[in-house]
């Protein structure tokens, strides 16, 4: 940190980053065992009516490209490690919104065998979007509340994660 | 064709085999046979004389029997003909159906990891639902298994 | 195939990918872009809901099982309160089994729809993805007003709807099935005319009333094979036996017939729509069920969008089904892919996919290679890459 304020121009750099990434953040998607609900109503949210990508968010293939993790789903244990992995492999900073009330506390699949607590057990989660299955309306007011955080320069989940160890060490 | 006469068209057929037959609703008739004539029945019953085709393998738990029925639907219209066969826990085997009907290798491999039968020349024994690092000889629809809490502590100690 | 051995490739597609819907994971193994054979691995999806409906009572499990799936959860809790019913001898009123029959349909549109879009994104025909979407809105909208809700439409209850069509209600579903069907007049034009949409659909995947047969395909994908295979007409269900529907198929078995057919049912749909808006029969809308119901077991079977869905439940007299088994109609369709690939080209596989209904386009950004005699061997894209420049010089 200390270096970054010593050089004036990092500073500049990273406004026009973190300016660049809010006004065109791209995301991919990921079912980790949802019913489908909340998939179709992402898809619906980045379709004509609802039109997301007039925050410039868009849909991506690969987690290389990507900013933003949605996901959906109690996270089954066959898709947790693929979750790890696809989290793992989207670039630094990286920020996720879990979609859904299963998402959020396994809901209808409470006390089901094949599933996890919830999304963040397993990888650190910004927003959750709570809902079954939540309307396109809530989900872009989830991506649209990630986008402030962003701009107001909290901390995200990423970044608190990676502090915590230190913190307990301290 | 009405469904009482499919039904006992389908009757007519699996006589040679029927252990024990019964019809406990109206459009549906449960045929008991033994495992070793699995293959005879499903060939007289689709292949030759063309009566419906495979809808699901249903497996069902008998603690108190020890034993695991597999119940093997065919439907036809409105008819339903169940064959069903039991196998008990000690020798958990049934023969594979595929070589009379290919689409029913998904459901022998449902039925292999969640019952734990093992049926005798499927073609993929490979999982399909449960997870890679699912541990072995744990048969979650068996109702021996109740749930996740109870695989952590087992595998713990 | 033991001399082709050195050459084959498995090509991994799945389980994240791009479009939606289930995580499934497909490997072709391909002899330079021709596919030779495929394998499935499912269960990305698997949450144990067969044996969590054995720790809920009959009730709480409508709830459950609506949400086996999201695209079609209206069929799933119908196909199981219809079933719960059976067991317990009772037959819920006409004008609930009509807002069923209703509610089915209405969701057959949503479904087929949002399938239309994606095989067309499938295809690289992104166009008729965002138009189908858009017209998609329109039927949602009916099923919200209707249900309140635009997911899970929570419409059955034991004996039963807890919802009622208004006289008002069904003008709006009118309109609504008027814009609808002028909408997929013209979708229909675009997916038998359009050259380039044909060009990844006309002779891709064909599939005999044979093979059909004998691989136990189900639904619009039996259907355009040409065999004639309906569950709503063969053991109707519902009040389908009052409101019936008239079988759509085709003799194309290829692409081109899966999206006919599925666009034709959907004519079908709005047409029983309105005879049952026009007709519907005035009754009470629930059947009182006891909580504990009967022992027994019952077989329940309807058609969902994407063919017949089988549930069998089994009662031993408690408040607590003994077992409940759902076998939905993609296990079935999944099946025939592994026979019905093989001969085409990789990049066919996402259409081919999108043609049963589930979905896919993603690769796993690695190659696994067996080789007789090596071990099983996992290659980077860049490997891969130095192997083709090799491979070619």
């Amino acid at each position: 940190m200390s270096d970054q304020s010593s050089n004036p121009l990092a500073s500049v750099m990273d406004g026009l980053k973190s300016w660049a990434r809010i006004n065109s953040p791209w995301v991919i998607h990921y079912n980790s065992g949802s019913c489908n609900g909340c998939d179709i109503e992402i898809l619906a949210t980045l379709t004509p009516r609802y039109d997301l990508e007039r925050l410039g968010v868009k849909l991506q293939g690969s987690p290389r490209h990507a900013d933003i993790l949605i996901c959906t789903g109690p996270v089954t244990r066959q898709s947790k490690e693929r979750l790890k992995r696809i989290y793992e492999q989207m670039p630094s900073p990286k920020f996720v919104v879990a979609v859904g009330s299963c998402g959020t506390a396994s809901g209808a699949f409470r006390g089901c065998y094949n599933i996890c607590e919830s999304i963040g057990d397993v990888i650190p989660v910004d927003v959750y979007v709570p809902g079954c299955a939540p309307r396109p309306e809530a989900i872009i007011y989830g991506v649209a509340q990630l986008l402030e955080m962003i701009k107001s320069g909290a901390p995200s989940a990423e970044m608190r994660k990676a502090e915590e160890p230190a913190a307990v060490e301290g | 064709m009405n469904t009482e006469e499919l039904l006992q068209q389908a009757e007519e057929l699996l006589k040679p085999w029927a252990k024990e037959v019964s019809r406990p609703e109206d459009n549906r008739l449960d045929v008991r046979i033994e495992r070793e004539d699995l293959l005879a029945a499903v060939d007289a019953l689709i292949l030759k004389a063309h009566r419906g085709y495979l809808a699901a393998i249903t497996g069902l738990d008998h603690p108190e029997d020890e034993q695991v029925e597999l119940v093997y639907t065919f439907p036809d219209m409105a008819a339903l003909v169940n064959l069903r066969v039991s196998v008990p826990y000690a020798d958990a085997q049934v023969p594979t159906l595929c070589d009379l009907i290919p689409s029913a290798t998904l459901y022998e491999r449902e039925l292999m990891e969640m019952f734990g039968v093992t049926v005798v020349g499927t073609p993929d024994p490979a999982r399909l639902l449960l997870s890679d690092d699912w541990p072995e000889g744990v048969y979650p629809l068996r109702k021996s298994f109740t749930g996740f809490d109870q695989l952590e502590t087992e595998s713990e100690s | 195939m033991e001399a082709k051995e050195p050459k084959k490739f498995i090509v991994p597609i799945g389980p994240q990918h791009p479009a939606l819907k289930e995580p499934g994971h497909f490997e072709f193994s391909v002899d330079g872009e021709i596919v030779t054979g495929a394998s499935i691995r499912l269960g990305y999806v698997h949450r144990g809901i067969e044996k969590g409906t054995e720790q809920r009572n009959w009730i709480q499990n409508i709830y459950l099982l609506e949400r086996v799936c999201g695209i079609c959860s209206h069929v799933h809790a119908m196909a199981y309160t219809l079933g719960v019913e059976k067991l317990a001898g009772v037959t819920a009123p006409p004008r609930a089994q009509a807002i069923r029959e209703l509610v089915a349909e209405l969701e057959r549109i949503h479904s087929h729809m949002l399938w239309l879009g994606v095989a067309a994104h499938e295809g690289g025909f992104d166009t008729l993805f965002m138009y189908s979407w858009r017209d998609r809105e329109v039927v949602m909208d009916l099923l919200e007003s209707l249900t309140g809700n635009r997911v899970h439409y929570s419409t059955n209850v034991l004996g039963g709807v807890k919802i009622d069509v208004t006289p008002e209600l069904a003008d709006t579903i009118r309109k609504g099935c008027d814009f609808l069907e002028e909408r997929l007049q013209h979708y229909l034009r675009v997916v038998t005319t359009d050259e380039t949409f044909l060009a990844r659909t006309r002779g891709v995947g064909p599939m005999t009333l044979e093979q059909a047969e004998l691989l136990g395909a189900v639904g619009p994908t039996a259907r355009a094979s040409g065999v004639t295979r309906d569950i709503r007409i063969d053991a109707p269900y519902a009040s389908y036996a009052e409101f019936p529907v008239t079988v759509v198929t085709d003799n194309g078995g290829d692409l081109t017939a899966r999206f006919v057919v599925r666009i034709k049912e959907l004519f079908e749909s709005c047409r029983v729509i309105r005879q049952i808006l026009d007709n519907m029969p005035e009754s009470e809308l629930v059947a009182k069920v006891p909580r504990r119901i009967p022992a027994g077991e019952t077989i329940s079977r309807v058609e969902a969008p994407r063919g017949e869905l089988f549930y069998y439940i089994k009662s031993g007299g408690g408040d607590r089904p003994e077992r409940v088994k759902s076998r939905t109609p993609s296990l079935c369709n999944w099946s025939t892919i592994s026979t019905v690939a093989v001969g085409h080209k990789l990049a066919d596989m996402p259409m081919l996919l999108a043609g049963i209904d589930p979905c896919f386009s993603c690769n796993d950004r690695m190659i696994q290679i067996r080789r007789k005699g090596h071990e099983d061997q996992l290659w980077t894209w860049e490997q891969l890459r130095r192997y083709g420049i090799e491979y070619y010089r």
